[in-house]
């Protein structure tokens, strides 16, 4: 028997690379980011500096690291609102260790990674045991942990912290900064993962049709508790590379500012929040995107409401092309 | 095939033993009694139809028989022992492969990795084997005489009998003894059902055991060897399709015929 394709030769022909490269969240992240920029330096050639740019890297890796985790979760059909305070619970675990109890860095790195990824287990079980929807309980553990970085810290910055740690967030190789060479390596690791391995493939088998996944016999309740785990390691590892790079541990670092920046990078960047689709190099672009706004508005002087506004202007943009791309894919039916 | 008898009871005797088996199977979703008794009991070599009305608890029975809903009451029985199956992937363990009445796949997946899913192939030890799981596909497809565009296509660009046939072949492909299929023809055009016809016969040729449910009796008729009538939940009757007629299963299905005659039946 042949199964003939609908519509016919079209779906083979060049005319759909074409679409599809229109389609593709980054091509039209990078030229959003291509206007901004230039647009920014008209107003202030400094825009282009070296050192600014390296800021703007620099800002762009810690909503990148959390993003990767948050990525391949919403990927796999879930959803954290946690990352926010997980970051700075993060931040804070190491922090507190190396100033308050002794203990030397590698310790207080892998400690507060390791409260990161039990934070991301306390979630997957209060969504898969108490069947609350993910959304409400993230944003329920939201508050517990924030509460709980309070307690912690009694409101008060953690300081000072090893001169070997801060140098981990501050130095550079070659002009490099050491923070962007992390964000590489997690993005690459995370990339890998999607795209290369069998776990991959389940995730977006789990996010696209969770019913299918689990007809065919996939773990998906072990893929959604691994996937939660994964979200807060990433938003506890950004949280520890920030307090490096500002050399304390923040209570005020982190919050509902960060969860919003991050759920935003990752959906400009392309991925669905209905799940199944999306890539880790479209929320890099997504994450260099939001850092470029914060920096141009800034180095071009212009009003901060406007960054807002620019920001809601591209999420609703890019979650619209998203429902054009699902449309093309999948003959979405309204 | 092999020469049957049947008791005079309409049980139909068989020399081999059953693959599978299902005793007395109740199944409640709440309030909602989906099966109150159901028997049934499977051969290699044999395709064996299940038919009866909407909502007579045929594709539950089915998704008992795939692990993905637990009976009960009453014993589901694989080559005689007993087992208890707690999630598809453990009937995959028990050597049943399955085709669901909504397809099972995912849309943003393409062709292949919706046929490789629960068996992702790799290369050493984590790498997704991606030109292997091509390849795979590429062949199960030409073996079965099915041309699909690419088995890059994602499955959401397909129309309802595309999907449906890549989802007989991912089941075809797994290569499991014991094959279950809801309604796989539901889709098809009259050429399409013929061919998912001849895949039946020659999953039969290599001895698998096949359950099929449809609501297409001209299908039944065409390829069974058994035929088990369920109606409200009840496994009424199973028929040798040698021994029985259309009018007598549709009476069954409808509930005019109230159970099989006995001296009719035992007239093989
Ligand atoms: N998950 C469920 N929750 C509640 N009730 C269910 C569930 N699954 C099935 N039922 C009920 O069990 C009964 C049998 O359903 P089932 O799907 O097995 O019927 P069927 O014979 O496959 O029908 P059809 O020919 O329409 O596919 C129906 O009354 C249905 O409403
Ligand atoms: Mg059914």
């Amino acid at each position: 028997m042949s199964i003939k394709t609908e519509n016919g030769a079209s779906r083979q022909a060049p005319r759909r690379l074409n679409a599809e490269a229109f389609l593709r969240p980054e091509t039209t992240l990078i030229a959003v980011i291509l206007a901004i920029g230039i647009a920014t330096a008209f107003r202030n050639p400094n825009f282009l500096n070296v050192g600014n740019l390296t800021d703007i890297a620099r800002a762009a890796v810690i909503y990148f690291v959390m993003a990767c985790g948050a990525s391949l979760l919403m990927i796999g059909g879930g959803l954290d609102f946690s990352v926010g305070s997980v970051f700075t619970l993060g931040g804070i675990t190491a922090a507190w260790l190396m100033a308050h109890a002794g203990l030397s860095w590698p310790f207080a790195i892998a400690v507060g990674l390791l409260v990161g990824t039990l934070a991301g287990y306390a979630n997957s079980q209060v969504i898969a045991r108490l069947h609350v929807p993910p959304i409400i309980a993230t944003l329920g553990t939201f508050f517990i942990f924030t509460g709980l970085c309070v307690q912690i810290t009694g409101g008060q910055d953690i300081v000072p912290l090893p001169k070997d740690f801060q140098r981990l967030g501050q130095g550079s190789v070659l002009g490099v900064p050491f923070v962007v060479i992390y964000a590489v390596v997690i993005g690459f690791i995370a990339w890998f993962v999607l795209e290369h391995t069998p776990f991959g493939v389940e995730v977006r088998a789990v996010g696209g049709n969770r019913k299918a996944a689990v007809a065919n016999g996939l773990k998906v309740k072990r893929i959604e508790t691994v996937l939660y785990m994964l979200g807060g390691f990433t938003a506890s590892l950004a949280g520890i590379i920030y307090a490096a790079r500002v050399g304390s541990g923040q209570v005020s670092a982190g919050g509902s500012g960060v969860t919003l920046s991050v759920v935003t990078a990752v959906l400009i960047g392309g991925i669905s929040l209905l799940g199944g689709l999306g890539s880790i190099t479209g929320v890099a672009v997504g994450a260099i995107l939001l850092s470029t706004i914060d920096n141009a508005l800034i180095v071009a002087a212009v009003p901060p409401q406007y960054n807002t506004i620019v920001v809601g202007v591209i999420l609703i943009a890019a979650v619209a092309i998203d429902h054009v791309r699902r449309e093309r894919l999948y003959r979405v039916r309204r | 095939m092999s020469a049957r008898s049947e008791k005079a009871d309409g049980v139909p005797e068989q020399s081999g033993a059953p693959a599978l088996a299902l005793r007395r199977i109740g199944k409640a979703f709440g309030q909602v009694k989906a099966l109150a008794r159901v028997d049934l009991a499977a051969y290699p070599g044999e395709i064996h139809f299940i038919v009866g009305d909407n909502g007579a608890g045929k594709s539950t029975t089915l998704k008992i028989l795939s692990g993905i809903y637990q009976a009960d009451e009453g014993e589901v029985l694989i080559h005689q022992q007993p087992v208890h199956m707690r999630d598809a992937s453990e009937a995959h363990r028990h050597g049943i492969a399955v085709v669901h009445q909504d397809l099972a796949l995912v849309e943003c997946l393409d062709v292949a990795t919706n046929m490789a899913l629960g068996a992702i192939p790799r290369r050493g030890r984590f790498m997704l084997d991606r030109a292997r799981m091509e390849r795979d596909a590429a062949e199960v497809l030409a073996n079965l005489k099915i041309r699909v565009g690419s088995v890059r296509t994602q499955i959401g660009l397909l129309s309802g009998g595309e999907r449906q046939i890549v989802a007989i072949a991912r089941a075809v492909r797994m290569n499991l003894p014991i094959i279950l299929l809801d309604e796989p023809t539901a889709a098809l055009g009259v050429r399409e059902t013929a061919h998912v016809g001849d895949i039946l016969d020659e999953l039969r040729r290599q001895g698998k055991t096949v359950i099929c449910i449809s609501h297409d009796l001209e299908f039944v008729f065409a390829h069974a060897d058994r035929i088990t009538v369920m109606r409200l939940g009840n496994s009424v009757a199973t028929l040798m399709r040698r021994n029985t007629t259309r009018d007598e299963v549709v009476g069954m299905i409808t509930g005019t015929i109230e159970a099989l005659d006995p001296e009719r039946a035992g007239a093989a």
